[in-house]
């Protein structure tokens, strides 16, 4: 037999998660649910920004779009033409720890889009002309995403910031340098290296024969060859021994704050105790920190908090944009004062209830249809090497305590994990950049490219 | 009369949906009172059955709901989102909103502060801005050109007095449409629906607004919105298009998807693939009551934004005097179908639509209708809808850039801007 059944979980009602892998390594995870005639078919490689080197930052993301081109057997645009023809839509994701590719496509033409994938998995015909067009897409996409979007601008300084020597400093798009000077030797390569099945999970979810399912992938992606992976670099960013602030002016109507306290990783047992603070601090119109600075106070629009689900330690992030008449100094103290009073006064139940509620809203939210149960499961399969990582997290996020809370507040949101990027709108006198900590010396950054084609 | 009632049932899922929606929106606004309906509608959100807004916040917030106002020229919805176990205590709750508000002054003043903010907001992002622009100048006169938001003066008119009356008249039952969906039968959906029919009964309604469509301008205007230090220019292009429903708007989908609805559509390949000029290229018709924009769209880099608007200019060009070649229609054709399962794949998605189409006074089938009246459709077809309602001609164009970088550059192309606004000026 090609392939081994390694896993098989239960899904909401009467609905199973099965993992298999085929004997060259590839991994597929299939959840079969009939209630609607369509398919999700994802491709999740386990290469992101983290693999790339500085010089070559945004290598990720670029490759993602060149594999839209042409293959050895197809010409250009056949593969975006094959789907559309379908009524479906295909797209692709690169972010820090992963790049994966979503064809949804009607269940009828399951077996069109297995074709499609495998081939441009080891067929893909790389040509100067189309990488110089998409060099100049990813510029633009830059410019779009960072140089004119305030919120983009203050994340990438935000990681650029928070890590020193780690690959999350870097953003996932690129330095526009690197964008601009990466060679097709260099694509070549990276596509050799990490684009195989042996480093890829198909993650399928929707209206499929399993028995069918797997035949079809077999035929298709059996033949080709695992890729020898290169060992990976552990990189260990160093410990942060105080804050480090930076203050920009950008031409924006009011000021920013964003923040990102030095967390831990997706796996860790503190992940779910600061996803849960996270819920508890900004979601919903009664969460402490939306009540206090838009409501009580009245000097933001909102307040957005959450934790990175990483492999290696993320940042638990704090933005909220003020009103023009603020001072991102104000909302830091708000925000301090609310900190402090999580970190001295244990949550009393009926709250803790409530984020319990929100939370548990949210987790289903994220699971409504067959793109995102794929998404999850993919994600947590690629992330954490497991996707019953999912099901664990949700369930530990059900049994956070008040000292959990507590415990968590007091050893992570505390002043020396602490970056925070300050904007203010732009003067007369053109703006610039001011470093409020002469120690920092950070000089790379990252932010979250996803794709729309 | 009774609201219209959707029910979607779901398994596999604890949530369930629930929407209130009424065939009254912002286009009602009173003239020189933009924004009303938004602002009242959000009110009732802020306060309501006896709760003020921290302690109605709480009681949503303690099921893990989420009760959302959402606000479109044609229309205006509550929205509940909770878990089945919260469901009845979530609907009271939304209930008491549609027919209880509070309208406190404290939060009426605070709401038109923070109306004000999101002005910012809405300044701060380039698309938005052009967006916001774009409805302002494409049809003057339009009931869709007015602005849902409000303006910094429409705001300042806008008086505590009258909302109560004005709110009331919003959700009577003669223009209300009810949608459930979750994990229930349809007698408990029933039981939802009759809640909200209860809570609002024996209320007159306004009258929905007049949608007179006035004739649209003549000429190309050229309307570059002014924004300091852009890389880039977001472009909206566009004219009036034909009502949603079956006859041109159908006749048009096709050239829509053809043109600018897919990657492999002729602006996308034109000006992201062949040249690298944008990071996306579309083009797409509004769904509304009356006759709305279509609109194409792009955000080059400033110095590609001259010869990109040039070509954009010469492939509509070439669509208006040619259709669709028999290739493109038909892949329009069967993407248009076969895209149809994915619209109404969950629950929700069946409510929504259900909704939506009884919302624009279509039928709840109209969406399942399609396949037939697209299989109908013929290529001459396609092309005569063109002449009928594309006006390369007669266009609107609104630029978000920096005006002393884009104003040389367009004169340069012999298409200098007809009109310069400061971006912070609407």
């Amino acid at each position: 037999m090609p392939w081994t059944t390694e896993i098989t979980h239960p899904f909401a009602s009467a609905l199973h998660v099965r993992r298999h892998r085929l004997h060259n390594g590839l991994g597929l995870v299939v959840l079969a649910d009939a209630g609607a005639p369509i398919v999700s078919y994802q491709t999740w490689y386990a290469v992101g920004s983290r693999h790339e080197s500085p010089g070559q930052t945004g290598m990720a993301h670029l490759f993602e779009h060149l594999m839209f081109g042409q293959t050895r057997t197809r010409p250009a645009g056949e593969f975006d033409r094959t789907i559309e023809r379908t009524g479906g839509d295909s797209n692709a994701a690169t972010w820090v720890d992963w790049t994966y590719y979503r064809d949804s496509v009607p269940a009828r033409d399951l077996a069109l889009v297995i074709a499609l994938e495998s081939d441009r998995m080891v067929n893909l015909a790389l040509e100067p002309a189309v990488l110089e067009a998409e060099r100049e897409v990813v510029a633009n996409e830059r410019m779009q995403r960072v140089d004119d979007e305030v919120e983009g601008f203050a994340d990438e300084e935000l990681s650029r910031l928070a890590y020193t020597i780690h690959p999350y400093g870097w953003p996932t798009i690129g330095w526009m340098e690197d964008i601009r000077s990466m060679g097709m030797a260099d694509v070549q390569r990276f596509y050799e290296t990490y684009y195989a099945p042996n480093n890829a999970t198909l993650v399928v979810v929707g209206d499929v024969d399993e028995v069918r399912l797997l035949e079809l992938v077999e035929r298709h992606y059996g033949d080709i060859g695992p890729a020898e992976l290169p060992a990976e670099k552990r990189v260990v960013e160093p410990a942060q021994e105080s804050e480090r602030r930076r203050r920009f002016a950008k031409p924006t109507p009011a000021p920013r704050l964003l923040r990102g306290y030095r967390a831990v990783d997706q796996a860790h047992a503190d992940w779910p105790a600061l996803s849960f603070v996270a819920s508890l601090l900004s979601s919903g119109p009664s969460s402490r920190l939306h009540r206090r600075l838009v409501i009580e106070r009245e000097i933001s629009l909102g307040a957005d908090c959450d934790v990175g689900p990483q492999r290696d330690p993320g940042l638990f992030r704090i933005a909220t944009q003020l009103t023009r008449e603020h001072q991102a100094e104000e909302a830091e103290a708000e925000i301090d004062a609310v900190l402090a009073d999580l970190a001295e006064r244990r949550v009393d139940d009926a709250e803790l209830e409530k984020v319990r509620s929100v939370v548990e809203t949210d987790y289903w939210g994220e699971l409504e249809g067959v793109d995102g149960r794929a998404e999850a499961l993919g994600h947590y399969q690629t992330t954490l090497g497991d996707f019953r990582k999912l099901f664990e997290v949700a369930e530990r996020l059900s049994q956070v305590t008040a000292e959990d809370v507590q415990r968590a507040v007091r050893t992570y949101l505390i002043a020396e994990r602490r970056c925070s990027i300050l904007i203010d709108p732009e003067g007369d006198d053109g703006g610039g950049v001011r470093d409020d900590d002469p120690s920092d010396d950070g000089d790379d950054g990252h932010a979250a490219a996803r794709d729309d084609q | 009369m009774s609201a219209r009632f959707h029910f979607a049932p779901a398994v596999g899922t604890p949530l369930c949906w629930f929407s209130a929606a009424t065939r009254v929106g912002a286009a009602l606004d009173p003239v020189g009172r933009e924004g009303m309906t938004r602002h009242v509608a959000e009110l009732a959100r802020r306060g309501a059955g006896g709760l003020d807004r921290a302690a109605l916040d709480s009681a949503i917030d303690c099921l893990g709901a989420s009760i959302e106002v959402e606000v479109d020229r044609d229309w205006l919805s509550v929205t509940a989102t909770c878990l089945e176990r919260h469901l009845d205590r979530t609907v009271e709750l939304a209930a008491s909103v549609l027919a209880d508000p509070l309208l406190e002054r404290g939060e009426h003043e605070m709401l038109l502060r923070e109306s004000l903010h999101e002005l910012d907001d809405v300044r701060d992002d380039d698309a938005s801005l052009a967006d916001r622009h774009f409805h302002r100048v494409c049809s003057p006169g339009h009931p869709y050109a007015r602005t849902a938001l409000g303006t910094q003066e429409s705001l300042a008119r806008i008086e505590l007095a009258p909302l109560a009356d004005y709110h009331a008249s919003l959700w009577a039952p003669e223009h209300m449409v009810v949608g459930v969906a979750g994990p229930m039968t349809v007698a408990r959906a029933e039981t939802v629906a009759d809640r909200v029919r209860a809570a609002v009964a024996g209320r007159t309604g306004a009258r929905p607004p007049a949608l007179d469509v006035p004739p649209f301008p003549p000429g190309r205007r050229i309307i570059l919105v002014d924004k300091p230090k852009r890389t880039q220019c977001q472009v909206l292009l566009g004219h009036l298009a034909p009502v949603y429903g079956p006859g041109d708007f159908v006749a048009l989908m096709p050239l829509e998807t053809a043109f600018g609805g897919l990657f492999s559509s002729r602006l996308m390949q034109e000006i992201r693939v062949a040249r690298g000029w944008s990071y996306g290229a579309g083009c797409r018709m509004s769904k509304a009551r009356a006759p709305h924009w279509f609109r194409m769209w792009m955000a080059p880099t400033a110095d590609h934004a001259a010869d990109a608007l040039a070509l954009t200019l010469s492939l509509y060009d070439k669509l208006a005097a040619g259709g669709l070649d028999a290739d493109e229609f038909q892949l329009a054709i069967h993407h248009l179908t076969g895209a149809l399962p994915f619209a109404s794949a969950t629950a929700r998605q069946r409510m929504r639509l259900a909704l939506r189409h009884d919302l624009l006074d279509l039928p709840e089938d109209f969406p399942a209708q399609l396949p037939a009246l697209l299989a109908a459709l013929t290529v001459d077809d396609v092309r005569e809808a063109a002449g009928r309602w594309l006006r390369p001609r007669d266009l609107c164009i609104v630029m978000v850039a920096s005006a002393d970088e884009m104003v040389p550059r367009l004169e340069r192309a012999g298409s200098p801007p007809s009109e310069i606004v400061a971006y912070d000026s609407y």
